[in-house]
């Protein structure tokens, strides 16, 4: 009875222990680590939320494809879980492993700051890939999430110049979320309507704050939203959600209360369900950014820094479409934290219902089967 | 009301043939003998008073004959038929009802809930019946605590005198044969421990025969026909209580010679 | 009661009056602890009502908070048998996660791979059976686990937690699934998710009789048994203050109303003219809420099992020593989280009508808290589950008041802490003072 006892336990904590744990190397073509010679270039990769399906379909196989047809190899590619302290020892491992150059996608862009100052000290290049990390050292690869944020309010403000809007947004400790997106609102002229009257905000002024972008939440918040505008009897005219796993969250609402008009509704990332979202109707516009690019793009940079350390230096070839509007080699990006770094920022490409079929030949990893089902194929015409 | 096995006469007194023989009983915990070797058996009408020190076994030679403790070798007989017993369903099958000295009770359930637990009272269907319960109980605490009202409330709010009451009301329900008595007046006041006293006497008069586990060598001595003194999980003698001197009890219980082998020097060292 | 001789007249009247509003409330032999429940949810919901201005609450919102409440309260109703035996789940969450990923993989791609195309009848059940068969699995192993083998509760089903939410993402490859069953809509609520409005009277005359019904039958047996009963007076006002909630709950129910473009549909088949109202009622979230808090609460207090449970909690050797296999009980205990884990994944995705990788995440910890504010303690061997299901609610409606007085996230996450601790806290502090029931 003891032996049984201690060999479940063993097997639950291992089993514990890889279930929260690292995505390792089944990336294809090819394992991680080891193999090349001894003039390879050896990256680390530290993941924050592998959970969230674009990473594993995109990302990482188009950053490793880069890596591995340049003639580098990647030490390593744990995933830290949405923790922080989890990461930092992420950081350390791939650093004793060997890497030259780490590319990392902060979960925290304060609290990754020891790890970064180890890579300094280590002197290794750091990528910053689609999270912002306050530091100079960075070479910050990412799309231009305030570009993103813009595209997202230029298509609802189209449709709804004048009418009652509903902010929904991301996690509050997200600087994406806090800050670049409703940047890029405002840009589109979401301040200005609001201040002239043309816009009014229902809910908090702010806008609502989604606890780790769950969707779940959003549903949740956007339900008491709806019930609280229809007690005061308000419409609900156009409705800015952030990203895509939020978005699903408000479409569930308001399929949920048979909403009707069914406003307007906004997301990115080009998740599955909302493109499909997008041919039934339940969502209008999804900015997607095609991240098969901006692994490109890092897999790219990260070879060219283990030759030659000058940030500044880093030139990328990518699809016209994405292609920085400051050119292929890295500029200058001042940060809200006052820090200047060098950067590579890529476009983002708004679909609305009539570009879906962009998103299909494109090869996204979105099946034509998951975003056309149950559409009306006589109205979405890239589903026949 | 469950019946269990009717063994042994109804009329007062010790019948002849033993109505439980436990033989050469062995238990082990890692080396230790617990239990070594140990024989001893019961008559219906009798109180064999079981003494011994702490660790000296006499816990948990009960704990075989209740079931919560599987011998490793040895044999316990009921009215002279060999039987198995593996777990305390069984002991209770047997009629053997025992209180332990905790009392075992759910302090979170009430009277009614205590006194049927694992053997309660259901509907055609399969329902717990409540009801039913409770009057059995209202009727069998009513002979040994006329003045105990409190049936809805969980037990751990009743005195320990009450509590004590519900464990003997649960072995008594059950129509025990054989009953065992562990320490059944050590958290008790003198009123309470006369009134146990009293039912013991009652119920050997019924013929049920009763191990009484005892740290009180007065009660042991007022209640006994025999007593067994164990001494580090062997049995050091049985003998009649009129046989012996409470000071060669002493003797045995704490030196563990035979009353034949103690000396005058044994008995003034006991008692110096 | 002190000195009542040398009280003046007018302090002695106080006195009897005292002792008499206490005894009264003693002789309707409501559990307080309940009773005080149930006057915290309304504080709450009259509190958020005037914060609001007095639009909190309407029929469509209390739909709402149902709707969200439903999906824990289910849960938590086992969770009660689990804390009570002195064990723990926290695997809750991802069983609710992957039996979610299981529906939804079996109505798009399983099940018409197995020849049951979107055409067969009662798809919707085949997936539901399959789903909680699949929670029941999980349940029954992790039971195994902790009661056979003996590994502490907590270790197991935290082990479970982690792995059950990384097989989440191997069954689903990382990417959320769509293309569930209309069926399993009418699961979360939503447009037609409710059962209308002459089954919510139905519900509302049934429920009322039900009471009434149990109150007469339970005097009638304690009367021939020679028990004492309520006084005549406590019963009637009792059966008539249950009769005019559940009567009253189910007219403001009706209160809430289909979407018209749904109510049209229906006004099609019943013949009345296009426009008309149609009454709603009770979601069908809540009803499922329903069925399963009386089979729960039947499953703890009318049969053995949950007797057992209740006791192995109380004292786990005196249960032992009853003759009770303890270890099935165990095990039974956890099957009924799977069970019910399941009946929650129905509904959460039935909401979202989308099984994303996230659905269930940090569920176990709202579950538990329903549970604890209900008034199970961890000590073991008390807690009910009307209690939980009301803990349920009140956390529930704190989170759903504040979100609709445009509170988000990090302000609900204290209040709902505050709450918590405060429940434990009052409880402790009751437990202290005097006797309490436990069933």
């Amino acid at each position: 009875m003891r032996r049984t006892f201690a060999v479940f336990v063993a097997l639950t904590l291992a089993v514990a222990a890889c279930g929260g744990g690292g995505t390792s190397s089944t990336a294809p073509g090819g394992t991680g680590g080891g193999g090349g010679g001894g003039t390879a270039c050896k990256v680390g990769i530290s993941w924050n939320n592998f959970q969230q399906p674009r990473w594993a379909a995109t990302d990482k196989p188009a950053m490793f494809k880069a890596i591995q047809d340049g003639g580098g190899t990647i030490v390593g590619d744990p995933d830290a879980n949405l923790d922080s302290q989890r990461q930092l020892s992420d950081v350390d491992t791939l650093i004793n492993k060997g890497a030259q150059v780490l590319v990392l996608l902060a979960q925290d862009g304060k609290a990754i700051l020891p790890a970064l100052q180890k890579a300094k000290d280590a002197k290794i290049p750091v990528i910053a890939y689609d999270r912002l990390i306050e530091d100079p050292y960075v070479l910050y690869i990412t799309f231009d999430n305030v570009a993103v944020g813009k595209a997202e309010a230029d298509a609802i403000i189209a449709k709804v110049p004048k009418g009652n809007y509903v902010l929904i947004k991301g996690d509050k400790g997200d600087a994406n979320a806090s800050t670049f997106l409703p940047m890029g609102w405002d840009q589109a002229g979401l301040k200005d309507k609001v201040t002239s009257g043309d816009i009014k905000i229902i809910g908090p002024a702010d806008g609502t704050y989604t606890d780790g972008w769950k969707t779940e939440k959003a549903q949740a918040n956007m339900e008491a939203i709806i019930d609280q505008a229809n007690a005061a009897n308000q419409k609900i005219d156009a409705v800015l959600a952030e990203n895509d796993s939020t978005a699903l969250g408000v479409a569930a609402a308001l399929t949920g209360k048979s909403y009707s008009p069914y406003p307007p509704l906004s997301g990115q990332d080009g998740d599955p369900a909302n493109l499909n979202n997008l041919a039934l109707g339940k969502q209008y516009v999804d900015v997607w950014k095609n991240s098969n690019e901006l692994g490109k793009a890092a897999g790219q940079a990260a070879l060219q820094l283990c030759k030659d350390k000058d940030n500044g230096k880093v030139t990328i070839s990518v699809d016209a479409s994405v292609a920085p509007a400051a050119g292929n080699t890295a500029t200058d990006f001042k940060t809200p934290g006052n820090n200047t770094l060098k950067s590579i920022i890529l476009k983002p490409t708004p679909l609305l219902q009539a570009d879906l079929g962009k998103v299909i030949t494109a090869g996204w990893y979105a099946t034509k089967d998951q975003i056309c089902k149950g559409a009306d194929t006589a109205v979405v015409t890239a589903c026949k | 009301m469950t019946t269990t096995a009717e063994t042994g006469s109804p009329t007062g007194g010790v019948s002849s043939g033993p109505i439980v023989e436990m033989r050469n009983i062995r238990v082990s915990f890692g080396g230790v003998h617990a239990v070594d070797d140990v024989s001893i058996d019961l008559r219906p009408g009798e109180v064999v008073g079981l003494v011994g020190g702490n660790g000296a076994g006499k816990s948990t030679l009960m704990k075989v004959l209740s079931g919560a403790q599987r011998p490793d070798s040895g044999e316990i007989r009921i009215n002279g038929e060999p039987v198995a017993i593996m777990n305390p369903r069984d002991a209770k099958k047997y009629g053997i009802e025992t209180i332990y000295q905790t009392l075992a009770l759910a302090d979170n359930l009430d009277a009614p809930g205590n006194l049927f637990l694992g053997r309660e009272m259901t509907t055609a269907v399969g329902q717990i019946n409540d009801s039913a319960m409770e009057d059995q109980t209202r009727k069998v605490m009513g002979r040994l605590n006329p003045n105990f009202k409190a049936f809805k409330k969980p037990v751990v709010s009743l005195s320990g005198g009450q509590r004590q009451a519900v464990a003997i009301a649960r072995a008594i329900y059950f129509n025990a044969r054989i009953l065992i008595m562990d320490e059944p007046t050590a958290a008790l006041g003198p009123g309470e421990t006369a009134q146990v006293r009293n039912l013991i006497k009652q119920l050997k008069n019924e013929g049920i025969a009763i191990f009484l586990v005892s740290h009180d060598i007065h009660d042991v001595f007022d209640l006994s026909e025999r007593i067994s003194v164990m001494y580090h999980g062997r049995i050091v003698d049985t003998v009649n209580k009129n046989d012996v001197t409470t000071d060669e009890i002493l003797g045995m219980i704490i030196l563990g010679k035979a009353p034949g082998k103690l000396t005058e020097k044994d008995i003034a060292d006991i008692k110096g | 009661m002190g000195n009542v001789a040398e009280a003046t007249p007018g302090q002695e009247l106080q006195i009897a009056q005292r002792a008499g509003w206490r005894s009264l409330l003693a002789q309707t032999e409501i559990d307080p602890r309940l009773f005080g429940m149930v006057a915290a949810l309304g504080i709450i919901l009259v509190g958020f009502h005037v914060i609001s201005g007095g639009t909190f609450l309407r029929p469509a919102n209390m739909v709402t908070l149902g709707i969200q409440a439903s999906g824990i309260a289910v849960i938590a109703t086992g969770m009660v048998l689990v804390i009570v035996s002195r064990n723990i789940d926290l695997s809750v969450g991802s069983l609710v996660g992957i039996v979610a990923m299981v529906y939804a993989e079996l109505m798009a791609n399983w099940l018409t791979a197995l020849g049951i195309g979107v055409d067969f009848p009662f798809r919707w059940a085949i997936a539901l059976a399959i789903g909680i068969g699949v929670g029941a699995a999980f349940g029954a192993l992790q039971g195994f686990i902790i009661a056979y083998v003996g590994v502490p509760s907590f270790v197991v089903t935290l082990g479970g937690l982690l792995s059950i939410r990384g097989l989440v993402w191997y069954l689903s490859e990382g990417a959320a699934v769509t293309g569930l069953d209309p069926t399993f809509e009418l699961f979360g609520g939503g447009g037609s998710g409710s059962i209308g409005g002459t089954l919510t009277w139905g519900v509302g005359i049934v429920g009322s009789l039900a009471i009434v019904g149990l109150l007469f039958q339970n005097r009638r047996r304690r009367r021939q048994f020679g028990f004492p009963v309520r006084p005549l007076w406590a019963e009637v006002v009792l059966g008539a203050a249950a009769c005019a909630a559940i009567l009253g709950i189910s007219a403001f129910m009706n209160q809430s109303f289909f979407a018209q473009r749904i109510a049209d549909q229906i006004n099609a088949q019943t013949g009345a003219p296009a426009g008309t109202p149609v009454s709603a009622g009770f979601p069908y979230p809540v009803m499922i809420l329903v069925v399963v808090t009386l089979v729960v609460t039947w499953l703890a207090t009318r049969r053995r099992f949950g007797r057992y449970v209740y006791a192995y909690g109380g004292n786990p050797d005196a249960a032992s020593l009853a003759g009770i296999n303890t270890r099935m009980t165990i095990l039974k205990t956890y099957v009924i989280m799977g069970v019910l884990c399941a009946i929650s994944a129905a509904i959460a995705v039935g909401r979202l009508n989308v099984a994303t990788l996230d659905i269930g995440q940090s569920y176990e910890l709202y579950v538990i808290a329903a549970a604890v504010v209900g008034g199970t303690s961890f000590a073991g061997g008390i807690g009910t589950i009307p209690g939980a299901v009301l803990g349920a609610f009140v956390m529930q409606s704190l989170a759903y008041g504040l979100a609709y007085i445009g509170i988000d996230s990090p302000g609900q996450n204290v209040a709902a802490g505050i709450v918590l601790i405060l429940a434990v806290a009052l409880d402790a502090w009751t437990r202290r003072r005097g006797t309490r029931t436990t069933r």
